[in-house]
C-alpha cells in the first residue's frame, strides 16, 4: 500500500515512449529489461510523475487532467503504482 | 604488398580488403577496411562490456571489451575482432577458418558499425517481396531461417537470414546484409534450398552463400511489414500485433549494447517502428511440407 503523504518519483532507469494515440505507451527498466504496457490514464500518471508528487496530489492532479474521472480514481492510481513499483519503474520515498 | 581493392558490399558497407570474402553483394556504400590480424586468447587491455551467453544458434559465450581506440569482440570458435567504427576499420583472426570467420564478421562486430550508424539491428530475417522488405521474427520460438530459405528458394531475395540492419526514419528502410544462409543440418536434408551454393558443414549446421543472381546489391528497400512468427497447428491466421507486445517483442529481439543510451535508442527505434510499419502476428504450422503454402500466404496477405 501507499501512504497519502509517500512522495512518488520516477526511477532514473525506466524511460516510457508513447504509442499511437488511443493505445497508450510502454515503460522500460533499463537495467532489468522489467517491461510494462500502459493505458492512456496510465501514460498521463506517468506524465504527472514528473514534479515527484505525494501519492495524494498525484490522484488530485489527476483528478484535475481527465474528463469524466471514473469513481475509482484512487483504487485505479495505486492499482498503477503497484504494479509499476513491482518492476522498479517507480521510487517511493 | 597485395593492393586491396573494393570487394563488395553488405549492411551497406563496401568492404575494401585483401583477404577473401564470400558474402558480399554489389554496388556501393561507406568503405570500412578489414584486414587480419594474429589472434592470441589473451584478454585485451580494456573495460569488459558484456558476456553475450550461449544461444541455440551460438552456442558458446562471446565477450565484448571496450579498448583505445574502438572495441574487441572475443568469438571462441573463431577468435579476435577489433572494431573501429571513427576509422572505420575492422580485424578479423588471420587464423580462423575463412568461412566461419565472415559469418561472425557479419554477426556481433557488425552490430557495433550498425548502432555507430544510428540503425536498428534485428535479431530477424528479412526477403524481398515486390520490391519491398518484409522483417520475419521469431520471438520464443524458431523457424524464420528455414521460412527465409523457403522464400530464397522460390526466387525471392535473401536480405538477411539472422541480422536484419533497420534504418529509421519516417519510411523505414532495411539495408541488405550478408549473402549467406546457415540451417540446421536436420533442415537442410528435409528440405531443398534453392539460389544457394554449399559451402561448409559443421555439427549442426550446413553453410550457404546466396547465387549471385540473386544478391543484388545494399541499397536501401521501404519496409513493408515486420512479420512475428508463431505456431499453430490447424492452419494459418494472421493479425495485426497489438503495439505494446510488438514493442516487448522487438525490444527483446534488438541487438544493443549494455549501457543506457544505447538501450534507450534500440527501445526509442522499436517503438517508432511499431508506429510508422505494420506488424502481424503469423500463426503457421510449423511443418515442412507446409513452407511453399506458408511463402505463398505471406505475399498474399502481408
Amino acid at each position: 500500500m501507499f501512504a497519502a503523504e509517500s512522495k512518488i518519483s520516477r526511477s532514473e532507469k525506466a524511460v516510457a515512449r508513447r504509442l499511437e494515440e488511443g493505445e497508450g505507451g510502454v515503460i522500460l527498466h533499463l537495467e532489468s529489461g522489467a517491461y510494462h504496457g500502459v493505458n492512456e490514464v496510465g501514460l498521463v500518471i506517468w506524465e504527472l510523475l514528473e514534479t515527484e508528487p505525494t501519492v495524494q496530489q498525484l490522484i488530485e492532479n489527476l483528478r484535475d487532467r481527465i474528463d469524466d474521472p471514473p469513481p475509482h480514481l484512487e483504487d485505479d492510481v495505486v492499482s498503477f503504482l503497484t504494479q509499476v513499483r513491482e518492476r522498479d519503474l517507480i521510487v517511493v520515498e | 604488398m597485395q593492393e586491396e581493392s573494393t570487394l563488395g558490399t553488405c549492411f551497406g558497407f563496401a568492404v575494401r580488403s585483401s583477404l577473401p570474402f564470400r558474402f558480399l553483394r554489389g554496388g556501393v556504400g561507406e568503405t570500412i577496411d578489414i584486414s587480419a590480424s594474429s589472434s592470441g586468447e589473451d584478454a585485451p587491455e580494456g573495460e569488459l562490456l558484456v558476456k553475450w551467453r550461449p544461444t541455440a544458434e551460438r552456442p558458446f559465450e562471446v565477450r565484448l571489451f571496450r579498448t583505445e581506440p574502438g572495441h574487441r569482440v572475443w568469438i571462441p570458435d573463431s577468435g579476435w575482432y577489433g572494431v573501429d567504427t571513427d576509422a572505420r576499420t575492422m580485424t578479423v583472426p588471420d587464423d580462423a577458418d575463412e568461412v566461419r570467420r565472415e559469418e561472425r564478421l557479419w554477426g556481433i562486430p557488425a552490430i557495433l558499425f550498425l548502432l555507430a550508424r544510428g540503425d536498428l539491428p534485428l535479431h530477424a530475417a528479412a526477403v524481398e517481396v515486390d520490391g519491398q522488405a518484409v522483417v520475419l521474427a521469431a520471438p520464443g520460438t524458431f523457424g524464420k531461417t528455414t521460412l527465409a530459405a523457403a522464400f530464397l528458394s522460390a526466387g525471392y531475395r535473401l536480405l538477411s537470414e539472422d541480422l536484419t540492419c533497420l534504418r529509421l526514419g519516417e519510411e523505414p528502410q532495411v539495408v541488405p546484409g550478408p549473402a549467406m544462409l546457415r540451417v540446421r543440418r536436420d533442415v537442410a536434408e528435409q528440405i531443398e534450398i534453392g539460389n544457394v551454393h554449399r559451402l561448409a558443414e559443421s555439427e549442426h549446421r550446413v553453410h550457404f552463400a546466396v547465387d549471385a543472381a540473386l544478391r543484388g546489391d545494399c541499397a536501401p528497400l521501404p519496409l513493408r511489414a515486420i512479420v512475428l512468427l508463431r505456431i499453430a497447428d490447424d492452419g494459418y491466421r494472421i493479425e495485426a500485433a497489438s503495439s505494446a507486445a510488438a514493442v516487448r517483442d522487438l525490444w527483446n529481439l534488438a541487438g544493443t549494447l549494455p549501457t543506457d543510451r544505447d538501450r534507450t535508442h534500440s527501445f526509442t527505434a522499436a517503438t517508432e517502428l511499431v508506429r510508422s510499419v505494420s506488424v502481424w502476428n503469423l500463426h503457421r504450422p510449423l511443418r515442412y511440407a507446409e513452407l511453399p503454402n506458408t511463402v505463398e500466404f505471406l505475399v498474399e496477405h502481408v
